[in-house]
């Protein structure tokens, strides 16, 4: 089987060999190409490039299409990156630095005519000629509730979540969500089938149960309605969620969860069962501590406990450049070897 | 009357409710309650029962900080300019984002939380130089340099809390300031503080108000007039 078809059956709950088994390095690409950070991600052939290199390199089972989480602030007009050979770049200066900012905002019309698409749309075309038809290929597309995070900074939107005018903050919600609604059908028509819907807010580590409820799923349903949920994962930026887990799939019917590494796995497994798959996360921040036995026994630890009834997939959170080589490959090696059926 | 006054400013706040919290304090001055009960008998104990909450209830949420310093801060500026007497501040830090970090938000929290805790803060910024950290720490005479990273190569690479604590040892500085981290990588990893050199780390902006008193007063148990 392929690892399409590995990540179909695990999905369906169909027999397959094993487990599907991801592992996402983003900034890996650079060293991989042997170029500087900013010239890596300053064009999509390099991104594809890093991506299938990786790929071959570890084994993984995917690919990604995401540069780096400001470059949805760049298709709201940012222009400001802040690049770093150490880690990944960051929005260096904000497009909303004052509420009248807000009306201003411009939700492009056509995202994939914007030109701060054009290097992600030629890393989706590579990616789908090259791998498209036998391994998935992840976005990463940012919940309106999470997005203004970027657009002003985490701590500027919490005020205005929290405390400021009811009138900017839902406008600026909805520009948000419009802008969610058009990036999720662009990577869906770029080729991209696991979309990581990354919604911290969607979270009660973030708001409490009744912002919970009277905030995050009403602005989720409308990021969502349009385009459905096919190839969703819900995903709170690794923050834990189980307890909120039933109310999203009884709201959503959303079909994966990536679960915080900070969370209880068996718990998780054990809210979602068949339902849906359960996306297993290695904490790869202690990887950069642990030797390679460690690595093995976490990943060990973690197949046990998910893979008993199909439905699992093991995945890894933002790998840091950090982490030792030897540990990444014994991440992917042990989660193959631990996650195989009999 | 003191605890119902409590009671309904912490049930705002954990309410993550700033314009109920302000009422309450505003119909506690027309009570005719001072405003130094208001900030110690009131604020204050408002935040140690949130750092006590977030040790206990894991369920305490981001929203729920936020709004506990920036509710404190704002009380306790405002209550200030009507003291009869400067309070006796309990020490000073200086607090800023790694190198290359540009996360402000942990520092926010953090920062107001100490402000209400009568502790001066020097806030000095996002991504700032570990040479800055150490003077700016000499500059204000502070007990203790608070390092907030949100990423991995910011808390652990040279540029960060590593390099300060170089600088401080080569200056023979150690012995004066006390080196604190917060920030995402170091809830992921709880053993990490120490590879990075810091004397301490807090897992939320909230809690690392008691961590940085700790610390201030292991350095200067003293009691430090106002600058």
């Amino acid at each position: 089987m392929t690892p399409l078809e590995i990540l179909t059956a695990a999905v369906n709950g169909a027999p397959a060999p094993r487990i599907p088994v991801f592992c996402n390095l983003f900034d890996h690409g650079a060293g991989e190409l042997g170029i500087s950070a900013k010239e890596y991600f300053s064009r999509g052939e390099n991104v594809a490039e890093g991506q299938l290199r990786l790929r071959a390199r570890y084994g993984q089972d995917n690919v990604w299409s995401l540069f780096y989480v400001g470059k949805e602030a760049e298709l709201f007009g940012c222009q400001d990156i802040l690049f770093s050979d150490n880690g990944p770049p960051n929005v260096a200066s904000f497009v909303i630095n004052d509420y009248d900012d807000i009306a201003k905002l411009e939700v492009p019309e056509d995202i994939t005519a914007h030109p701060a698409w054009a290097e992600t749309g030629k890393c989706l075309d590579i990616l789908r000629r090259e791998v498209g038809a036998t391994h998935p290929i992840c976005a990463y597309v940012t919940a309106s509730s999470t997005l203004p995070s970027i657009l002003m900074g985490m701590e500027k939107w919490m005020e205005l979540l929290l405390s400021g005018p009811a009138d900017v903050r839902d406008e600026l919600l909805r520009k948000c969500s419009d802008f969610f609604q058009k990036e999720v059908a662009a990577y869906r028509a770029g080729g991209a089938n696991v979309l990581v819907y990354s919604t911290p807010f969607g979270s009660t580590s973030f708001v409490g149960a009744k912002r919970f409820r009277e905030f995050s799923i009403p602005w989720m349903k409308r990021d969502l309605a349009p385009g459905g949920i096919g190839g969703i994962v819900y995903y709170c930026g690794m923050a834990p969620f189980n307890n909120v887990i039933d109310t999203v799939m009884d709201e959503f019917g959303i079909g994966a969860y990536y679960i915080s590494p900070q969370a209880d796995l068996a718990e998780a497994k054990a809210i979602i069962g068949p339902r849906a798959l359960t996306c297993g996360v290695i904490d790869d921040i202690k990887m950069i501590h642990w030797t390679a036995e460690q690595t093995r026994a976490e990943v060990k630890r973690m197949c046990d406990i998910g893979k008993p009834g199909g439905h699992f997939l093991f995945g890894n959170g933002v790998m840091p450049l950090a982490v030792p080589e030897e540990n990444i490959r014994a991440m992917v090696d042990s989660a193959m070897e631990f996650g195989a059926t009999p | 009357m003191l605890d119902t006054i409590l009671q309904a400013y912490k049930d705002a706040v954990y309410d993550t409710d700033k314009e109920a919290a302000f009422e309450v304090v505003d119909a506690a001055l027309d009570q005719g309650v001072s405003p130094e009960d208001i900030v110690f008998k009131v604020v204050i104990p408002a935040v140690e029962t949130m750092m006590a909450e977030i040790t206990k209830d894991p369920d305490t949420n981001l929203a729920q900080h936020f709004m506990t310093a920036q509710i404190a801060a704002e009380v306790t500026e405002k209550m200030l300019a009507k003291f009869q007497h400067p309070p006796a501040i309990v020490g000073r830090i200086v607090i800023g984002t790694a190198a290359g970090d540009l996360h402000s938000l942990g520092k926010r929290i953090v920062s107001g939380c100490l402000k209400a805790l009568m502790v001066e803060v020097f806030d000095i910024g996002v991504n700032v130089r570990p040479e800055r950290f150490v003077e700016a720490a000499l500059e204000h005479d502070a007990q203790v340099i608070a390092i907030s990273a949100m990423m991995v190569h910011t808390a652990t690479g040279e540029d960060g809390c590593r390099k300060v604590r170089e600088l401080l040892r080569e200056q023979g500085l150690e012995h004066r300031f006390r080196l604190v981290v917060g920030g995402a990588p170091y809830r992921f990893d709880n053993e990490l503080y120490k590879s990075v050199g810091a004397d301490a780390w807090a897992p939320d902006g909230v809690s690392a108000g008691k961590i940085i008193i700790d610390q201030i007063l292991a350095v200067k148990p003293l009691e430090v007039k106002p600058s």
